[in-house]
C-alpha cells in the first residue's frame, strides 16, 4: 500500500472522530438524568452548595459552550476530569485498558485456535455426525448468555473443583512490577514463573467465556467459506492433478477460505476491545467495559465521552488492519 | 558478628521473607465497588468511604449500633447552639510517623467546607455533608472549635463522614497524590491499590487504638486487609463459598439459604437505613383525592411481601422513618383490607376501579410487580413500567415543576439515621426528593423548627408529630426498610455489620 493511501485512511479518521464526538456529547447531554442530583444522592443540601457542586463539574455553563470546551480540549488529548475519580479521564481509562486488551487478545487466540480447525473439519466432513455436533454447538455458543455460562464455569471450576480462582487478575501475594501492563508479559519479564502461572489461571475462565461466542461465529464462517472454496474449479483441478488431499486442503483451499474468517475476526476484535461488560463483571476483571457502564449510570460525562472516542478509533483501526490482511491473504485485492 | 552468625541471620531473614504469606492473617472482603479515589475529601460515594475508613480515622465515629462516639476527638462539648468544641487525643500518629495536631483537623475541615477549599478553585463534593459550618478555629493546642452559621443539631451525626488528613502531607503531595496514596491515622495503611481489582492494606503498628468506647482498643487484629472488587453478586457468593473471601456485602436474599447451608459460611444481617415507599402523584389525575390514596394504603399487604418476596429480611414502616432512626415512634397502621379499599374507591367515584402505571427501576421490578398485583386486586389496576434510575429521578423529583405519572416505587437512604436527612428532602414542599408533589405548610414549618431544635426530647416529639401528619395525609405508601445482608466465613470473629453499611475491620479477627 502506498503512503498516499495510508494518509488518505488517516484523513478519513478525522470526520469519523468529529461525528462521534458530536453524537456522544449530544446523546449524553440530552439523556435525562442530572449528574449533580445523582452525585448528591439522598442528602439534604442547600441550593448554594448544590450550585457550587454544579460549578465545580463545569455543568453550570450552557451545553453549546460545554461542547466547544470539550472539543477544544479533546484535540489536545485532554478529555477532562472524571466527575467521580476527580482525575483526568485519560489516566483512569489508561489504568483499565491493559486488563481489557490482555483478556481480549487471549480470548481471540482461544477463539482462533478452536474455531478454525473445527470449522475446517466440519466442512471436510460435511453432514457427518461431527459436523452436526459442531453446528449445534456453535448455535449454543452464540446463544448462551455470557453471565450464565461464566457463572456456571465459576461454580464448577472455582467453587466445586477448587482448581481455578473466582475473580481478579492475579493473587494478592504476587508482586509484579508493571512494565507493559500485560501481566502475562510482565511476569515473564520479571522471570517470576509462579506469578505467570497465577495470572494465566486467572485468565482461563474469563477468556473462555468471552471467546465462546466468537469461537462459534468464526467456526461457522470458516465452515461456510471452506465449503464454498472446496467447490471451486481450482480445487477440483488440484485434486485431479493427483496432489495429496492434505496438500490440496491446506495449501490451496484453506488460505483462500480464511479470508472471510480473518476479516470477521478483526471486526469482532473491536467489540472485544471495548471491554466486555458482562464478563468483566462476572469475573471481577478490572477492565474498561465495567468502568464505562458504571459511568453511564452515573452520568459521568467526561469518562463516557473519552471512552466512546477510544472505541471509535479502535474500530476504524481494526477495519484498516482487516483490509491490510486481506491484501496479504489475497494479493488480487489492491487497496 | 562472625561469618557464621551473619550467614545464620541472613538465612533466617530469607526464610522470614519467603514465608510471610503463609503466616500472615489476611482478611479479604468481596466488595461491590472499587474506591473512586483515596482522598477522603474528594469523593461522593458510600463504598469509597467504606474503604477509606479503614485507613483514615475521623473526629467521631459510630459503633455498629450506630451510636456516635469520639474517635480522634477525646470529648465533644457544645458551647452554644452554634459552637462545638472538640478536645483532641494526644499521641495520634499519621502513617508517615508524624503527630496529628489541631492544625491538621482545622486544615481537613477547611478543605471540605470552604468554597474552593481544595485549592485551584475546587470545592469539595462533600461540602454539603457538613451543613452550615461557618468556621473552624484552633482554641488551644488540643482543642478545635466548629462554629455554625445556624443551629444544626445533626453535626455530631454527620461528622463521622469526614476523616482527618495531614496538612503537611497534603501540601506536599497535592490533590493528585492524595487521590492515589494515603497518609491517615487509621488502623491500616495502604500497601497497594490495584485499580478496579483490589485494595491491599496492612496493619499500622503505631495505631493509637481507635475509639475508646468501642472495645477492643489497640492495634488491629489481622495483618492484612484486602478489599477485592467483585461487582456481580453471584460471583461474590461463589468467592465466599470457595473460601477466597471472608466477608461479602450485598448478599442477595435468594442466596441466603445457600450460604447458610454451607458448613464454612454464615449470614449476618443488620437493619439498613434505606426506606422504601411509593410516591403517589398528588398533582395527578387520581391521587389528588385522599380517598384514593387511602384505598391504595389498605390494598397493600406489606407483611406478605416482606415474608414472601424479601425472605423476611425487612422491617415494616408506617411513616418515613426507619424503626432505628432518631424520633421514630409507633404509628397507626393501614391494615390490609380489600373490601375497605374497594369501598373507598367507590366513594371517590371509581366503583369500577381505575388504571394507573407505576414507575420502577429494574432492580426492584419483582417487588413492584407484587405490589402492583395487590393494588390491582383492590381495583387500582396497576401496570409496572421499568425505567432507568437517573431518568426516573428526572421525571419524579422535579422540585416543584409539574410532573407526569401516577406512582413511583422508590426509596431514600438515611445513613445518619437522623430524620433531617430523609424527612425534609422527601416531604418538605418542593424539596429535592419530594416525588409525590406533597405540600403541607404546617408540616414544612414543623420540619424547619425541628431541624434546628437543640433539645433532643422536644425534637423527637416534633418528628413524632410530623410522622402523624404524613400518616394521615398519605402522600406516599410507606413500605419497609430492608436489612443489609452479609455473607461471612466462620473463621471471622469480632466483626458485626453496621447499619450505615461501613465495614470497619479494626476489631475483626481471623481464626
Amino acid at each position: 500500500m502506498s503512503l498516499s493511501k495510508l494518509l488518505e485512511r488517516i484523513a478519513q479518521l478525522l470526520p469519523v472522530l468529529l461525528g462521534v464526538s458530536v453524537i456522544v456529547f449530544v446523546m449524553m447531554a440530552l439523556t435525562p438524568g442530572d449528574p449533580v442530583q445523582i452525585m448528591i444522592g439522598d442528602q439534604s443540601i442547600t441550593p448554594e452548595q448544590e450550585a457550587e457542586l454544579r460549578r465545580g463539574l463545569g455543568l453550570d455553563r450552557p451545553m453549546i459552550e460545554r461542547f466547544f470546551i470539550f472539543l477544544g480540549n479533546a484535540v489536545q488529548f485532554d478529555f477532562g476530569e472524571s466527575f467521580y475519580h476527580r482525575r483526568p479521564v485519560g489516566d483512569v481509562i489508561a489504568e483499565r485498558l491493559p486488563a481489557t486488551i490482555e483478556l481480549s487478545l487471549v480470548a481471540l487466540i482461544v477463539a482462533l485456535v478452536t474455531a478454525i480447525p473445527l470449522g475446517v473439519l466440519a466442512a471436510i466432513r460435511k453432514n457427518s455426525i461431527f459436523d452436526r455436533i459442531a453446528t449445534v454447538g456453535s448455535l449454543l455458543g452464540v446463544s448462551l448468555p455470557g453471565f450464565w455460562f461464566g457463572i456456571l464455569l465459576l461454580m464448577l471450576f472455582a467453587v466445586h473443583l477448587h482448581i481455578l480462582p473466582v475473580s481478579g487478575r492475579i493473587g494478592f501475594d504476587a508482586e509484579v512490577r508493571m512494565v507493559t501492563g500485560f501481566l502475562l508479559i510482565d511476569t515473564l519479564l520479571a522471570g517470576n514463573l509462579r506469578a505467570f502461572g497465577d495470572a494465566l489461571a486467572h485468565l482461563i475462565l474469563p477468556a473462555i467465556t468471552l471467546g465462546l461466542p466468537m469461537t462459534a461465529i468464526l467456526m461457522r464462517v470458516t465452515r461456510t467459506s471452506m465449503l464454498e472454496v472446496l467447490r471451486q474449479d481450482y480445487v477440483t483441478f488440484a485434486d485431479a492433478k493427483g496432489l495429496s488431499r492434505r496438500r490440496v486442503l491446506f495449501r490451496h483451499a484453506l488460505k483462500n477460505a480464511l479470508i472471510p474468517t480473518v476479516s470477521v475476526a478483526a471486526i469482532e476484535t473491536g467489540s472485544l476491545l471495548g471491554g466486555n461488560m458482562i464478563v468483566e463483571t462476572v469475573f471481577g476483571w478490572p477492565g474498561l467495559g465495567r468502568l464505562v457502564v458504571e459511568s453511564i449510570f452515573l452520568r459521568n460525562y467526561p469518562l463516557v465521552q473519552a471512552a466512546v472516542l477510544f472505541y471509535a478509533v479502535t474500530y476504524v483501526l481494526l477495519n484498516f488492519i482487516a483490509d491490510l490482511l486481506y491484501t496479504v491473504l489475497n494479493p488480487r485485492v489492491k487497496l | 558478628m562472625t561469618r557464621l552468625q551473619k550467614l545464620l541471620t541472613a538465612s533466617a531473614l530469607a526464610l522470614c521473607a519467603a514465608t510471610p504469606a503463609a503466616l500472615a492473617a489476611d482478611l479479604t472482603v468481596g466488595f461491590t465497588l472499587d474506591a473512586d479515589t483515596l482522598d477522603p475529601a474528594n469523593h461522593r460515594k458510600r463504598e469509597t468511604e467504606t474503604i477509606i475508613r479503614n485507613m483514615y480515622d475521623g473526629l467521631l465515629t459510630r459503633d455498629s449500633s450506630m451510636k456516635v462516639v469520639p474517635e480522634i476527638a477525646e470529648s465533644i462539648t457544645q458551647v452554644s447552639p452554634t459552637e462545638y468544641d472538640f478536645k483532641l487525643r494526644t499521641g495520634v500518629k499519621f502513617h508517615d510517623g508524624s503527630d496529628m495536631t489541631a492544625e491538621d483537623v482545622k486544615f481537613t475541615l477547611d478543605r471540605i467546607t470552604k468554597d474552593g477549599g481544595m485549592g485551584d478553585g475546587v470545592t469539595s463534593p462533600r461540602q454539603g455533608l457538613m451543613g452550615p459550618v461557618a468556621s473552624v478555629d484552633i482554641v488551644s493546642d488540643d482543642t478545635v472549635r466548629i462554629t455554625l452559621s445556624e443551629p444544626w443539631p445533626i453535626l455530631p451525626a454527620m461528622l463521622p463522614n469526614q476523616q482527618i488528613v495531614s496538612k503537611a502531607w497534603v501540601e506536599k503531595v497535592g490533590n493528585d497524590g492524595v487521590a492515589t496514596s494515603e497518609n491517615g491515622t487509621g488502623p491500616f495503611k495502604l500497601v497497594e491499590w490495584r485499580k478496579g481489582d483490589a485494595i491491599i492494606m496492612e496493619r499500622f503498628d503505631d495505631y493509637y487504638g481507635g475509639a475508646a468506647d468501642i472495645a477492643p482498643v489497640g492495634k488491629a487484629c489481622v495483618d492484612r486487609v484486602i478489599f477485592k472488587v467483585i461487582p456481580e453478586s453471584a460471583s461474590r457468593v461463589a468467592a465466599l463459598l470457595a473460601g477466597d473471601v471472608d466477608i461479602i456485602n450485598e448478599l442477595p436474599p435468594f442466596s441466603v439459604a445457600q450460604v447458610k447451608n454451607n458448613e464454612n459460611t454464615d449470614v449476618l444481617t443488620v437493619n439498613g437505613t434505606r426506606s422504601f415507599f411509593i410516591a403517589m402523584n398528588m398533582q395527578g389525575e387520581f391521587f389528588d383525592d385522599p380517598k384514593v390514596r387511602e384505598a391504595a394504603a389498605h390494598a397493600i399487604d406489606k407483611d406478605l411481601i416482606i415474608d414472601r418476596i424479601l425472605g423476611g429480611n425487612a422491617a415494616r414502616i408506617d411513616g418515613i422513618l426507619s424503626p432505628d432512626a432518631f424520633g421514630s415512634s409507633e404509628l397507626p397502621r393501614y391494615d390490609y383490607d380489600l373490601e375497605k379499599a374497594k369501598a373507598l374507591l367507590a366513594e371517590a367515584g371509581y366503583p369500577d376501579g381505575l388504571d394507573v402505571t407505576m414507575d420502577v427501576e429494574g432492580a426492584f421490578k419483582d417487588t413492584a410487580e407484587a405490589v402492583a398485583s395487590l393494588l390491582t386486586k383492590a381495583g387500582i389496576r396497576t401496570k409496572v413500567e421499568v425505567g432507568e434510575g437517573a431518568q426516573l429521578v428526572d421525571k419524579w423529583r422535579t422540585k416543584g415543576a409539574p410532573k407526569t405519572g401516577d406512582m413511583y416505587f422508590t426509596s431514600w437512604g438515611n445513613g445518619s439515621l437522623d430524620p433531617f436527612d430523609i424527612f425534609t428532602p422527601t416531604h418538605r414542599t418542593n424539596d429535592r426528593g419530594n416525588s409525590a408533589g406533597y405540600s403541607n405548610p404546617e408540616l414544612d414549618a414543623l420540619l424547619d423548627t425541628a431541624a434546628v431544635e437543640m433539645d433532643t426530647e422536644k425534637r423527637a416529639a416534633m418528628y413524632h408529630d410530623a410522622e402523624m401528619m404524613i400518616n394521615a395525609d398519605i402522600p406516599y405508601l410507606y413500605l419497609w426498610v430492608p436489612q443489609d445482608i452479609y455473607g461471612v466465613s466462620k473463621r471471622l470473629k469480632g466483626w458485626k455489620p453496621s447499619a450505615d453499611s461501613r465495614i470497619n475491620l479494626h476489631d475483626a479477627c481471623i481464626e
